[in-house]
C-alpha cells in the first residue's frame, strides 16, 4: 500500500508535467485548430534556459523561473509570426502551418544541439533533493513542487477562460472563428496569445521536468508524443481534460511497469496499446467539449 | 592560354600525387545523432592522434590523412559511407557511431575486403554475428565489463542481485551479457528493470528492485538521463544496497549531472588515471589542444594508433597484408589496466584484455582510484 | 505513358549503376528505395490526405519478414515472398480497418503508438528478430541459379520502383484515385456524391502500406543486414517532409522531395558539418512559408510563367 502511494505521487508528478504539455497543444488547437508538435522542443528551450539562468549563473529560483517563462512567452509570439501568421493570412489549408511548425521543431532542436556541448546539463531542484512524508505519502519534493504548481496552472488557465471577458473571447473563436471576428474579436491577437501562453505552459513542463531528467537536445519528441497522448485521451474539448489525459497516462505507464507481470521491456508498449484501443473506442477523448454537448 | 592549361595539368598531377603521398583512414561518426555524447569526444581524441603520428612522421614515411564522414546514425548511411571512403581509398576504416551502423558498414567491408575497426563499441555480438575477418573491435565488451565486476564484488558473495539497463541499443546488449554474467556466477537475478529512453522517472522501476530486496544492483545502461533518474530514485528511497555500473558511468558527464548522487557507485572503466602512458596522454593532448581529455578521448587515440601501427608492421599499403599485421598485433595502449596489450590471439576479432578492465569507486562526485583490476 | 516509353525508363534507369562505382551505386539503389516509398507516402498522404506514421513501420515489416521466412523457418523463397507480401496486406487491413475510422491527426497518433509498438516488438523479439543488434549474415539466394548483386541488385530495385509507379499512376487516374482526392478535399462532400470513405481509406491505406512492405524485402538484401534503427520514427518524420517539400499529391513532387532530402546530408555535410540538420529545418519552413505546393510548385509556376 506504501509502495502503490508513493508510486501515485510519482506518477501524479509525470502526469502533471504531460498535462502542461497536453495544456500547451490545447491552447493553441482550440482557438487555431493548428497542432503545434513543436511543444516538447519550447519544453527543451526552456530546460537549457534553466541551465543556463540556474545552474551556469546561479540566479534564485524564483527569479530564474520567471525570466525563463518570460523568454518563452517571447519565443512562443514569435514562432506564430514567422511560421503561423503568414500561412493563416494567405488562407492556406490547417496542414499548412502544422507542418511548419514540424519544421519550426528541427530548427529549435538544432540551434540547442549546434549551440550547446551535447551531454545533458543539469539544472537544480527548487527546494533541493529530498523526500516528504505526508502520513502515508511519501514523495520527492520536487514531485509535491511539480503537483502543485501545476494545479495552480490549471486553477489559474480554468478561472480565465471560465469567468474573464479575455477568456469568453478565446473560447468564442475556439467556437466559431468568423462568427466570433464579427462580433469584434482581434482573431490575430487571440492567435498570437495562444501560441504565447502554449509556449508558457509547455516551458513550465520543460522548468519543472529538467532537475529529474536533465537539460538534453533529444528530450523534446518524447515529451511531445507524452503530452499528445495525454491530449488525445482526455480530449481537446476542456481544459481540464489536458491535466486528466496527462494523469492517466502516467498512470497506466508506472502502475504497468509496477505491478503487470510481463518483461520490463515489453511494459513500454501498453500505453501504447492502451492509447490505440483508448483512440479506437473513444476517439473524441474523455471529456466532450462545450459544444459538443450543446 | 598554354600557360593556363600547364598550371592545370601541373595542379592535377599534383593533385594525384599529393592523394598518392598521404596514407588515408575513413573514419565514421556520428555528429547529430543519438551517439553524438560519445562519438564526438571519442574522434576528437582520434584526431590528435593522427596529428600527433603526423608530427613524428606518420606511417611509412607518409603522412594519415584522415577522410571524417557523419552518418547521423543512421546505419544505412553509415554502410554508403564506408563505400565511400572505401572508393577514395581509405586503407581502413574507424567506426565511431552507433553499434547497428558499425554492424552495416561491416556488411560493406566484408565484401569489399577492406580492414574495419572500432575503437569504442562494446557489444558482444559484433564479432560473433558476421564471419567478417577485416573486422576488429577493441571496445571492452559486455562480458567482460560484467566479469570484471563480479571478480571485484567476489568477497561480497552475492547471491541475489537486480539488473537494471535502458531501452537504447547498446544498453539492451549490455543488458543481455550482464544477465548472461550473472547466471553463469551462478547468481539470481531476481529483479530486471528497463527504464525507457524519454522517461521522466525511475520510480515504479526502483520500486520493484527495492521490493526485491536484492544484495547488489546491476546497471547495464548507457543513457546518461535516464541512469541519473535511476540514481535519483535510489537516493531518495534511502536505499543502501550497492550499486555496480557499466562503464558507462566512467564519462565525466556523471560528476556534473547527477551531483551529489554518486557517491560509493562502483563502475567499472578501461581507463586508469594513474597509469603512466594515461598522464603522458593528458599532458599531451592539453598542450597540443588547451583542453582536457577523458577516457572517451583516449579510445578514439588508442583506434588511430592501433591501425597506424598495424600498416606500419604490415610494410605496405596492401589490404590483405594490413589484415594480417592487424590480426597479429599486439600493442599497449592509453586504455586498460597498467601493461595491458590489445591483442587478437586464436583467431578472436574483439582484442580488448579480458583481464584490462578497472574497477573504480565514486568518492564524492569524483571518479576516485582503481580499487580492482582485470577478473581475478 | 505508353509502353515504349516505359521500357525507355527502365532501360536508362537500369543502365545508370552499371557506370557507377560502388558508392554511387549505393547511394543510388538507396535514393531509389526513398522514392518508391515516398511515391507510396504521397499516395496516402498527399492524395488521400491521411497523415499516417506508420509507412516505415510496414517497410520494416517486410524486411523483417522476408529474412525470418527465409533464414530463421528456412522456407523456400517464392514461398517466403507470397507469405510476406500475405502478412503485409494482413497487418496493414487489421492496422487500417480500424484506424481509418479516426480523423486526421487521431490517424497520425495510432500509427505514431504502432510504430513505436514494432520497434519494442524488433527490440524484445529475442532469437527471431535478433533484438537490438537485428539479423545478419545473410544473402539474397540464387534465382534460377543465378545470383544476383551489384549493379543487377539496382535493376531490381528500379523494377520495383517503376512497378509502384505503375501501380500508383494506374490508382491515381482510376475512379479511386478521384474518389481519394474527394475523400482528402471534403469526406462530407464525397460521401453525399456516393464514395463510401471508410472504404476508400481503408483500401488506399492497406494498399501503401504492402507497397512499402514489399519495398521493405527488397531493401532487404541491399545491405543484407535489418536493424531496429532505420524502421524507426526519425525516418518516419523523413518521408513526411520529403512529401511536404517535393509537393504534396504530385508524384514527381515526391520523387523531387525524396531526392532533395535523401541527398542533402550527403553535399551539406562535407560542407558545413553538423550544421546540415539546421538547413533541412530552415528548408522545411521555408519550404511551407514560400511555396505550399512545394518545389513541384515552384516549377509549375515557372513553367506558366514561359508559356
Amino acid at each position: 500500500m506504501q509502495d502503490f502511494l508513493e508510486l501515485s505521487v510519482s506518477a501524479a508528478a509525470s502526469g502533471c508535467v504531460y498535462g502542461l504539455v497536453a495544456l500547451a497543444y490545447l491552447l493553441m488547437i482550440r482557438p487555431t485548430g493548428i497542432i503545434n508538435f513543436a511543444v516538447g522542443e519550447w519544453a527543451m528551450v526552456a530546460a537549457f534556459g534553466g541551465y543556463l539562468l540556474l545552474s551556469r549563473f546561479e540566479w534564485p529560483y524564483p527569479l530564474g523561473m520567471a525570466a525563463v517563462l518570460g523568454f518563452m512567452f517571447l519565443v512562443g509570439w514569435a514562432t506564430e509570426r514567422i511560421a503561423v501568421r503568414p500561412l493563416v493570412e494567405r488562407g492556406a489549408p490547417l496542414l499548412a502551418p502544422i507542418l511548419a511548425l514540424l519544421g519550426m521543431l528541427v530548427v529549435f532542436r538544432e540551434v540547442i544541439s549546434v549551440s550547446f556541448p551535447p551531454d545533458p546539463h543539469p539544472v537544480p531542484y527548487p527546494f533541493g533533493l529530498g523526500r516528504l512524508e505526508l502520513g502515508p505519502v511519501g514523495g520527492s519534493y520536487q514531485s509535491f513542487f511539480i503537483i502543485a504548481v501545476t494545479l495552480l496552472v490549471f486553477v489559474a488557465v480554468w478561472l480565465f477562460f471560465e469567468r474573464t471577458v479575455a477568456g469568453k473571447s478565446f473560447e468564442a473563436v475556439a467556437i466559431h472563428r468568423r462568427a466570433a471576428a464579427l462580433m469584434g474579436i482581434n482573431l490575430s491577437r487571440v492567435t498570437a496569445l495562444s501560441f504565447a501562453g502554449g509556449a508558457g505552459a509547455a516551458g513550465l513542463a520543460g522548468l519543472l521536468v529538467s532537475p529529474n531528467i536533465s537539460a538534453h537536445y533529444l528530450m523534446g519528441v518524447p515529451l511531445a508524443i507524452q503530452g499528445f497522448t495525454a491530449l488525445v485521451i482526455g480530449g481537446v474539448g476542456r481544459v481540464e481534460g489536458a491535466l486528466l489525459g496527462g494523469l492517466l497516462l502516467a498512470f497506466a505507464e508506472q502502475m504497468t511497469t509496477r505491478y503487470a507481470p510481463i518483461p520490463s521491456g515489453y511494459a513500454q508498449g501498453v500505453p501504447l496499446l492502451l492509447l490505440m484501443i483508448f483512440l479506437l473506442l473513444r476517439p473524441t477523448g474523455l471529456l466532450r467539449s462545450r459544444e459538443a454537448k450543446a | 592560354m598554354k600557360r593556363f592549361l600547364a598550371v592545370l595539368a601541373l595542379a592535377l598531377v599534383g593533385g594525384v600525387a599529393s592523394a598518392q603521398d598521404t596514407i588515408r583512414i575513413g573514419v565514421i561518426t556520428d555528429r547529430v545523432g543519438v551517439s553524438k555524447p560519445y562519438s564526438e569526444p571519442a574522434t576528437e581524441g582520434l584526431i590528435f592522434g593522427a596529428e600527433e603520428i603526423n608530427r613524428r612522421g606518420g606511417v611509412l614515411g607518409r603522412k594519415i590523412e584522415l577522410l571524417i564522414e557523419d552518418d547521423q546514425s543512421r546505419p544505412d548511411i553509415s554502410a554508403a559511407l564506408a563505400r565511400k571512403l572505401i572508393d577514395q581509398g581509405a586503407l581502413f576504416i574507424i567506426s565511431m557511431s552507433l553499434t547497428p551502423a558499425t554492424q552495416q558498414q561491416q556488411t560493406v567491408t566484408m565484401e569489399a575486403k577492406t580492414p574495419q575497426m572500432t575503437p569504442m563499441n562494446s557489444g558482444d555480438t559484433l564479432t560473433t554475428q558476421l564471419p567478417n575477418p577485416y573486422f576488429w573491435q577493441t571496445g571492452p565488451l559486455g562480458s567482460i565489463q560484467i566479469a570484471t565486476l563480479l571478480a571485484h564484488a567476489r568477497a561480497k558473495s552475492l547471491k541475489r542481485v537486480a539488473l537494471i539497463t535502458d531501452n537504447s541499443d547498446l544498453g539492451q546488449l549490455l543488458g543481455r551479457f550482464f544477465k548472461a554474467g550473472l547466471e553463469k556466477s551462478g547468481i539470481q537475478v531476481v529483479a530486471e528493470e528497463v527504464v525507457p529512453r524519454g522517461a521522466t522517472t525511475a520510480t515504479p522501476q526502483m520500486q520493484k528492485i527495492r521490493a526485491a530486496n536484492p544484495d547488489a544492483m546491476f546497471m547495464a545502461g548507457v543513457l546518461t538521463a535516464e541512469n541519473v533518474l535511476i540514481f535519483k530514485a535510489y537516493r531518495e528511497f534511502g536505499l543502501k544496497f550497492p550499486i555496480h555500473s557499466s562503464y558507462n558511468l566512467s564519462v565525466p558527464v556523471y560528476m556534473s549531472v547527477a551531483k551529489g548522487l554518486i557517491d560509493g557507485v562502483t563502475f567499472v572503466d578501461a581507463y586508469d588515471p594513474e597509469k603512466p602512458e594515461v598522464k603522458a596522454f593528458e599532458a599531451a593532448y592539453k598542450k597540443a589542444t588547451g583542453k582536457d581529455p577523458f577516457n572517451l578521448h583516449g579510445y578514439g587515440y588508442d583506434g588511430i594508433m592501433m591501425v597506424a601501427e598495424a600498416i606500419r608492421r604490415a610494410g605496405s599499403t596492401d589490404k590483405e597484408k594490413i589484415r594480417a599485421a592487424m590480426q597479429s598485433l599486439s600493442y599497449a595502449g592509453v586504455m586498460g589496466a597498467r601493461g595491458m596489450k590489445y591483442s587478437f590471439p586464436a583467431g578472436k576479432r574483439a582484442g580488448f584484455d579480458p583481464n584490462g578492465m578497472v574497477v573504480r569507486v565514486y568518492e564524492g562526485d569524483k571518479q576516485g582510484r582503481v580499487v580492482h583490476v582485470g577478473q581475478k | 505513358m505508353s509502353a515504349l516509353r516505359w521500357l525507355a525508363a527502365f532501360a536508362v534507369l537500369a543502365a545508370l549503376p552499371f557506370f557507377l562505382g560502388s558508392y554511387y551505386n549505393d547511394v543510388y539503389r538507396k535514393l531509389l528505395l526513398w522514392i518508391t516509398l515516398a511515391l507510396g507516402y504521397n499516395f496516402l498522404f498527399g492524395i488521400c490526405g491521411q497523415v499516417a506514421f506508420s509507412h516505415f513501420a510496414f517497410y520494416g515489416v517486410g524486411a523483417y519478414s522476408i529474412v525470418i521466412f527465409l533464414f530463421q523457418f528456412d522456407l523456400p523463397f517464392p514461398i517466403a515472398i507470397v507469405l510476406g507480401v500475405a502478412l503485409c496486406v494482413l497487418v496493414a487491413a487489421a492496422v487500417a480497418i480500424p484506424s481509418t475510422r479516426l480523423e486526421g491527426f487521431y490517424l497520425a497518433l495510432a500509427t505514431l503508438a504502432l510504430a513505436q509498438l514494432f520497434i519494442v516488438v524488433l527490440n524484445e523479439g529475442g532469437a527471431v528478430t535478433g533484438g537490438t543488434g537485428g539479423l545478419a549474415n545473410y544473402r539474397l539466394p540464387d534465382v534460377f541459379g543465378l545470383r544476383i548483386a551489384g549493379p543487377w541488385y539496382t535493376v531490381v530495385i528500379v523494377a520495383l520502383l517503376l512497378g509502384t509507379l505503375a501501380v500508383l499512376l494506374r490508382l491515381d487516374r482510376s475512379w479511386f484515385g478521384r474518389a481519394c482526392r474527394a475523400v482528402r478535399d471534403n469526406p462530407q462532400a464525397a460521401a453525399a456524391m456516393g464514395v463510401d470513405v471508410a472504404r476508400t481509406k481503408v483500401i488506399a491505406f492497406a494498399l501503401t502500406s504492402a507497397l512499402a512492405g514489399v519495398a521493405g524485402m527488397v531493401y532487404a538484401f541491399v545491405d543484407n543486414t535489418v536493424n531496429p534503427p532505420i524502421f524507426g520514427l526519425d525516418n518516419a518524420f523523413l518521408i513526411l517532409f520529403m512529401v511536404i517539400v517535393g509537393g504534396a499529391g504530385r508524384h514527381a513532387g515526391a520523387v523531387v522531395g525524396a531526392i532533395l532530402l535523401f541527398l542533402l546530408p550527403f553535399f551539406l555535410s562535407p560542407l558545413i558539418g553538423h550544421h546540415h540538420v539546421l538547413v533541412f529545418g530552415v528548408l522545411v519552413v521555408a519550404a511551407m512559408l514560400l511555396q505550399p505546393r512545394g518545389l513541384i510548385g515552384i516549377y509549375d509556376a515557372l513553367r506558366r510563367r514561359l508559356a
